[in-house]
């Protein structure tokens, strides 16, 4: 008798080929020539050919030892956390509110694509909008601030190491919360409706069930936007480029505009942007591989040492009953 | 690590789908040998190009225009890609600011430029009958010879307020403007105290003083391929620190709203002059006077004389590429616009503001031949006749001190200074960062 089943596994291969071959040649080759061209001694406007570096990590060496650099990954680290931690913080109470069956909020919807607005406004709009609002003698802001006599002089806000990271960190915020939301809210519906309905038959308050419920069954979401902004928030790059060149005195530089600047002004040193992005990349790496470490699912590693531990027990006891 | 992974393909397809979108875009198919690929940051040169086509029927190359601005340094990495990548699509002509010029005139891209002279343009005697300003003829020269020219000259002049020289001076005679605000840097921070004391500060920014300041050092930023700080650049941190402390000025950044406004006088203080030269004049100041005609907001109350100390600042030059299989027809081109002193050249028309029909906007050229037989009256400096002032602008100007990084180190150096002036830093401190910040981002010392 002849097995005449039909295979579908081809389909998969066939419908996967064109974003293979895509990835395979913008994004891996451009990733693997990158990680080529920290490497080499490629420098200069209009320059193709390179050679390898007699000491293979010079570049790197320049790149670690150089304080812009290193300030640049201070910068971005420190603007990063700034925007993370309220965002976070907003995305998860509007969620709660979002989805809680008791508060019945009406025209969600609105609400959530005007959350979302500011995500779907080009970057370079919005950096070049809050420089003109922060202008200085004169601007909007400085504007209200004296009408309200809350200051007499303007604020030179564009030269304000706090005000700069303040502001870049809030554009930063106000563009991605919204976003953070939609996937946290995408989450909660996932949840299994009866477990919100067993909690409220015995009377748990909301902020029981958000804590002892939504939160510890959003910890895969949680995990994704966690990544997710972490590698978005280490490559910051066009709000602090376009905000104020990474300035003053560079307070704002991220890694990814220091990168940019040794590669595509002034002199261009492709081979050090290059190491510099390699070390960008091996920091997210190592970060994102802490993030998973703690929030692990730490149940089903128990259950799975258990089990193990279970079977090693019950082997023990065959040959104890064997003997 | 998998979803690591994933985020990082479905982010790739993402920006490899923008490429497409983008690359579509410039693939227009390219057909017949007669093709003339023309890149600028402007449609000021396109324009040109319509009228020559215009003048000239049996021109007949098509010409295929590319225009990328020069905001967020876009410009040159495109063009650079360009030139390197070669072919059909190569551009046959390019033009370069003055902030990077150098660059491809004499620097790092200074290899794909053609010397006029094999253009077909007999360079020396056109140079002598158009009496070229000087220092545009030294910024497009390099060891092969002539490779770049402009067309306007931008040399700087001091253009003031007429009813304010009269209230602190009691006349609004370029001549005695002149000797008041200069030569020299203390005569004008003396006459800055004099202005301040009517009210009047005698600048909108310390930007505006930078160019002069920057333009008239003997020396650039770079020294045998070392970095030079020259006294004269140096003592801008005073200048600039005496401005701010005394309130000579509104303490504006050059391009921002309130920079605009001093132009209109609505200003906290009102404002005394600018430095600049004539696009100065014509593109930004006019629009910004707030009226259109004499007797409206500031328009009309302008005059220019002398600055301080002599400089140039902005120009476009014309770069045509060694490689262009249309050298002859690029070069006939080039010749029209950068060396034809004729009453059918084109800085003729461009002088007298007749490139598109009467009563355009009148600009400062290259050729002293064009200027002596233009008409420089302009209503917005109360009929005054500016190519007085300009055509001797264009004689003190010089493009020696400059360096192809400027714009990089430029921008490093005025954040430096702010630093400085603000307070936050000592003065010491502020050059010791700004050595630092040059050699971590651009590698001199």
């Amino acid at each position: 008798m002849g097995n005449k089943s039909v295979s579908y596994a081809k389909w998969g291969y066939i419908f996967s080929l064109p974003f293979m071959l895509v990835f395979l040649f913008f994004s891996l080759y451009p990733i693997i020539y990158t990680a080529m061209l920290g490497f080499t001694d490629l420098q200069g406007a209009g320059r193709r050919t390179f050679e390898f570096l007699a000491n293979p990590l010079e570049n790197y060496k320049l790149v670690l030892t150089n304080e812009s650099f290193i300030t640049s990954l201070k910068n971005t680290g420190l603007i990063w956390f700034l925007n993370f931690i309220p965002q976070m913080l907003l995305a998860l109470l509007l969620t709660s509110w979002f989805t809680n069956q008791r508060f019945k909020i009406k025209g969600q919807g609105m609400f959530k694509v005007l959350m979302y607005m500011p995500n779907i406004i080009t970057a370079a709009t919005i950096a070049f909008l809050f420089r003109n609002l922060f202008g200085y003698p004169k601007g909007p802001i400085n504007d209200l601030f004296m009408m309200l006599g809350l200051i007499e002089k303007p604020i030179y806000f564009w030269m304000s190491a706090g005000w700069s990271r303040g502001i870049i960190a809030f554009i930063q915020f106000w563009m991605w919360y919204g976003n953070t939301m939609i996937v946290l809210i995408a989450g909660v519906m996932g949840i299994d409706p009866t477990i919100f309905e067993a909690a409220e038959i015995d009377g748990a308050s909301s902020v029981q069930t958000f804590f002892r419920i939504t939160l510890p069954s959003l910890r895969t979401i949680l995990l994704f936007t966690l990544v997710t902004s972490l590698i978005g928030g280490l490559q910051m790059f066009d709000i602090p480029l376009l905000y104020n060149l990474g300035g003053p005195d560079q307070k704002t530089l991220t890694a990814s505009v220091w990168i940019y600047n040794q590669a595509f002004s002034g002199r261009y040193f492709y081979n050090r942007a290059s190491a510099a992005s390699m070390v960008l990349f091996a920091i997210i790496v190592v970060l994102a591989s802490i993030v998973f470490y703690i929030l692990r699912d730490k149940d089903a590693q128990k259950i799975n040492r258990d089990r193990k531990a279970f079977k090693k027990y019950a082997r023990q006891l065959q040959k104890e009953a064997g003997k | 690590m998998k979803k690591v992974l994933l985020v990082l393909a479905a982010l790739s397809v993402l920006c490899s789908s923008l490429l497409f979108a983008g690359g579509t875009k410039d693939a227009k198919a390219a057909t017949g040998t007669k093709v003339i690929n023309l890149w600028s940051f402007t449609d000021e040169v396109p324009k040109m190009m319509d009228k020559y086509k215009q003048l000239n029927p049996d021109f007949d190359y098509e010409v295929k225009v590319t225009i990328v601005a020069t905001t967020d340094g876009a410009y040159q990495p495109a063009l650079d890609q360009a030139l390197v990548a070669g072919g059909k699509d190569a551009p046959d002509l390019y033009t370069a600011e003055s902030a990077f010029v150098l660059k491809y005139t004499q620097g790092d891209m200074a290899d794909y430029a053609a010397a006029y002279k094999d253009l077909g343009i007999n360079v020396d005697k056109l140079l002598r009958d158009a009496a070229i300003a000087q220092y545009t003829v030294d910024i497009g020269s390099n060891s092969r010879g002539l490779v770049g020219l402009g067309y306007q000259a931008t040399g700087g002049a001091f253009i003031y307020r007429r009813s304010l020289a009269k209230q602190a001076w009691g006349t609004d005679d370029p001549k005695t403007v002149q000797s008041k605000i200069g030569p020299g840097w203390d005569k004008f921070l003396a006459a800055a105290a004099e202005l301040k004391a009517k009210g009047i500060g005698i600048v909108s920014g310390d930007g505006d003083v930078w160019h002069a300041v920057e333009g008239a050092s003997q020396k650039g930023w770079i020294v045998d391929g070392k970095l030079y700080i020259d006294p004269d650049r140096e003592a801008f941190l005073d200048i600039s620190k005496a401005l701010k402390d005394k309130g000579y000025h509104n303490d504006t950044q050059d391009w921002t709203d309130a920079w605009f406004a001093d132009m209109k006088g609505i200003g906290p203080q009102p404002i005394f002059g600018y430095f600049g030269p004539a696009w100065l004049i014509n593109y930004v100041m006019a629009g910004n006077s707030g009226g259109t005609k004499p007797g409206e907001g500031t328009f009309g109350d302008w005059a220019v004389c002398q600055p301080p100390a002599g400089f140039f600042w902005g120009g476009t030059w014309l770069i045509a590429n060694k490689n262009s299989p249309v050298k002859e027809a690029v070069g006939k081109f080039i010749e029209w616009v950068t060396l034809d002193s004729s009453n059918t050249g084109l800085q003729y028309f461009w002088a007298n503001g007749t490139l598109n029909g009467p009563g355009g906007t009148k600009d400062v050229v290259a050729s002293g031949t064009v200027m002596a037989k233009s008409d420089g009256k302009l209503d917005f400096l109360g009929g005054q006749n500016m190519f007085d002032a300009f055509i001797p602008a264009g004689d003190f100007a010089t493009g020696r001190n400059k360096t192809q990084y400027d714009e990089g180190i430029n921008s490093i150096w005025r954040g430096q200074v702010r630093e400085y002036t603000s307070g936050t830093k000592t003065r010491a401190q502020a050059i010791a960062d700004f050595k630092k910040q040059v050699a971590d981002n651009l590698g001199i010392n």
